[in-house]
């Protein structure tokens, strides 16, 4: 495989409190779902793999580039070009139209001035919302801001894309298309994506990495995980054979980790 | 009538959607008076599976939509590209698409003057430009006004330099920028956009503080004009060097903070008029080539911390 993103020894920390603890992953083309519990470290690896944030130890490489540490910043800065991430939480400024606010981020992207209109109207028309290009963002719904942070991460046509709890907010039809979005764009690009929804993993990604704790408690795809519920027990579990099996993974990981 | 026809191959491009525009148009005009290029027309998109499946989404968005507008050629042309199941072409989307029609027929391009204002920032957008303006203008009130006349200069010393500051601590990072997470993750973003916005703030705060300075009375023996620039612009720098360790804001509130207590507490229990004393400690500070150098060379040191400082903007403030 082909890996557009390596990862080795990760290490992030806030403060005193470990939120990545030497963490080793890779990732190709295609579409991948983080989930963890809430705190597992999901986002601290999505910030730190969108290159907003700085690990404290490990190496970092994405599309064939160290960009890890404070002397790669020429690396950085070519990465940054070819890359979409969409934070948990962000804002915009007050005024600014939806395409304003995306154009903004285009040229935050260094792309090419000429191409930028033409783009800026196709990211919003495939998050569908060319309709109201033209409107402030402060009029629009919380559903419909979340899609604009959509389009603002694919408006450069990033061949890393990193997204963080994207479905928040989108309604389930919203979440249905937003998951065809997310199909195509893995058919060329890397997507990674961070959510606590096991339904958007089943129907949008090809592989699962679970978090747990700052450490990767599973890898596998999303079948794999599936099998993982159908082979459990039944007992009281419940649920979808995936949310059996995220149980399961996330149990037996614990189980280890507990014996170490 | 007219004796040109549709050739094959254009024929086929438009069932396609790789067809140009113009000939599309073309095309679209001739089928409605020729039923023999309208049969071949519809005998080829009949049979490529994907253009049908544009043209059914395009049915869908005039049927939908019902929009006067006609959904030509450009459509066909530009789906292609999109893949085959993107957001807008799933059911429902037709109100998306004749909205995007419309939208792409305004499509204002970006005005140069609106890029210079983006790269400023959110400070001239925010309450700083506002405060800027009611400090002038209040300085100049009360000199005329509110009878401080010739004590309205050295008193505006005393916020000159600190104006620069606030636009700065509210221009860049975490706490002060909405769009910080994402600008963090940018090629355009770090010192050099600190920078740019840096001299926005300058390029606005200056000017308009010279004319406010112009327009009060002048003060026998006071300070010259634009004696608080090198100052304003030491004290700026060292809020961006300060604003590497800690953030820009809390580096442009400490700076600001502190400049405020080196000129009042001087003068505090020793005048009647906590004011005017600060004024005299302000004007003290700026007067002769001696405490000017001195500003300069804190300004050249400031400088230079912040190149040495400058990756430390790369990402995300940690404090």
């Amino acid at each position: 495989m082909n890996s557009t993103v390596k990862v080795s020894g990760l290490t992030v920390r806030h403060r005193r409190r470990t939120a990545l603890d030497s963490v080793d992953l890779d990732f190709g083309p295609g579409v991948h779902g983080l989930l963890g519990p809430n705190g597992a470290g999901k986002t601290s690896l999505i910030r730190v793999l969108s290159t907003a944030a700085a690990p404290d130890a490990g190496r970092i490489e994405l599309l064939g580039t160290e960009v890890g540490a404070a002397s790669d910043h020429r690396g950085r800065a070519a990465v940054r070009r070819r890359l979409g991430y969409l934070p948990q939480e962000f804002g915009h400024y007050a005024g600014f139209t939806v395409r304003e606010f995306v154009a903004y981020v285009a040229w935050l992207k260094e792309m090419d001035g000429a191409r930028t209109a033409a783009a800026v109207e196709r990211a919003v028309e495939r998050v569908g919302l060319a309709d109201r290009i033209d409107s402030r963002m402060k009029t629009l719904s919380g559903g419909m801001v979340r899609r604009v942070g959509i389009a603002q991460a694919i408006v450069n046509e990033p061949e890393l894309l990193l997204l963080d709890e994207p479905t928040a907010g989108l309604d389930p039809e919203q979440r249905v298309e937003f998951r065809a979005l997310m199909r195509d764009l893995g058919e060329h690009a890397t997507v990674i994506l961070s959510t606590h929804l096991v339904e958007d993993v089943v129907t949008a990604c090809e592989g699962v990495t679970l978090i747990e704790a700052g450490r990767v408690a599973y890898r596998g795809t999303t079948r794999e995980l599936a099998a993982l519920g159908k082979d459990g027990t039944q007992d009281e579990l419940g649920g979808s054979p995936i949310e059996r099996g995220y149980t399961t993974a996330l149990r037996s990981h614990r189980a280890t980790a507990g014996a170490r | 009538m007219t004796t040109w026809h549709a050739a094959d191959d254009l024929v086929l491009r438009y069932a396609e959607g790789t067809a140009p525009e113009t000939d599309a148009w073309s095309l679209e005009k001739h089928v409605e008076s020729c039923t023999g290029c309208a049969e071949r027309v519809s005998a080829a998109v009949r049979g490529r599976g994907t253009a049908a499946a544009v043209l059914d989404g395009v049915r869908a968005a005039v049927l939908a939509g019902a929009a006067a507008e006609p959904v030509r050629g450009a459509d066909g042309r530009r789906v292609p590209g999109a893949g085959p199941r993107s957001w807008r072409r799933l059911p429902g989307a037709g109100r998306w698409r004749a909205g995007g029609a419309g939208a792409r027929r305004a499509a204002p391009r970006a005005h140069p003057v609106g890029r210079v204002l983006w790269a400023a920032g959110p400070a001239l957008r925010g309450p700083w430009a506002g405060a800027l303006l009611l400090v002038v203008c209040a300085a100049v009130a009360l000199a005329y006004g509110g009878g401080l006349g010739e004590a309205a200069r050295p008193l505006l010393l005393v916020v000159a330099p600190v104006l620069p500051l606030a636009g700065v601590g509210v221009s860049y990072g975490r706490s002060a920028d909405p769009m910080h997470e994402i600008i963090a993750a940018s090629p355009a973003g770090g010192l050099r956009l600190l920078l740019v916005r840096t001299a926005s703030v300058l390029a606005t705060s200056v000017p308009v503080l010279a004319l406010a300075w112009a327009v009060l009375p002048a003060s026998a023996g006071g300070p010259g004009p634009l004696t608080w620039l090198l100052p304003g612009l030491a004290l700026t720098l060292a809020a961006l060097g300060l604003g590497s360790y800690v953030g820009c804001r809390a580096g442009a509130w400490t700076v600001a903070s502190a400049w405020l207590a080196a000129v009042t507490v001087p003068g505090l229990g020793t005048s009647p008029s906590a004011l005017a004393e600060a004024a005299r400690t302000a004007t003290r500070f700026f007067t002769g080539p001696s405490a000017q150098g001195a500003w300069a060379a804190g300004a050249v040191l400031c400088a230079g911390l912040l190149a040495l400082r400058r990756r430390s903007f790369d990402h995300l403030e940690t404090s």
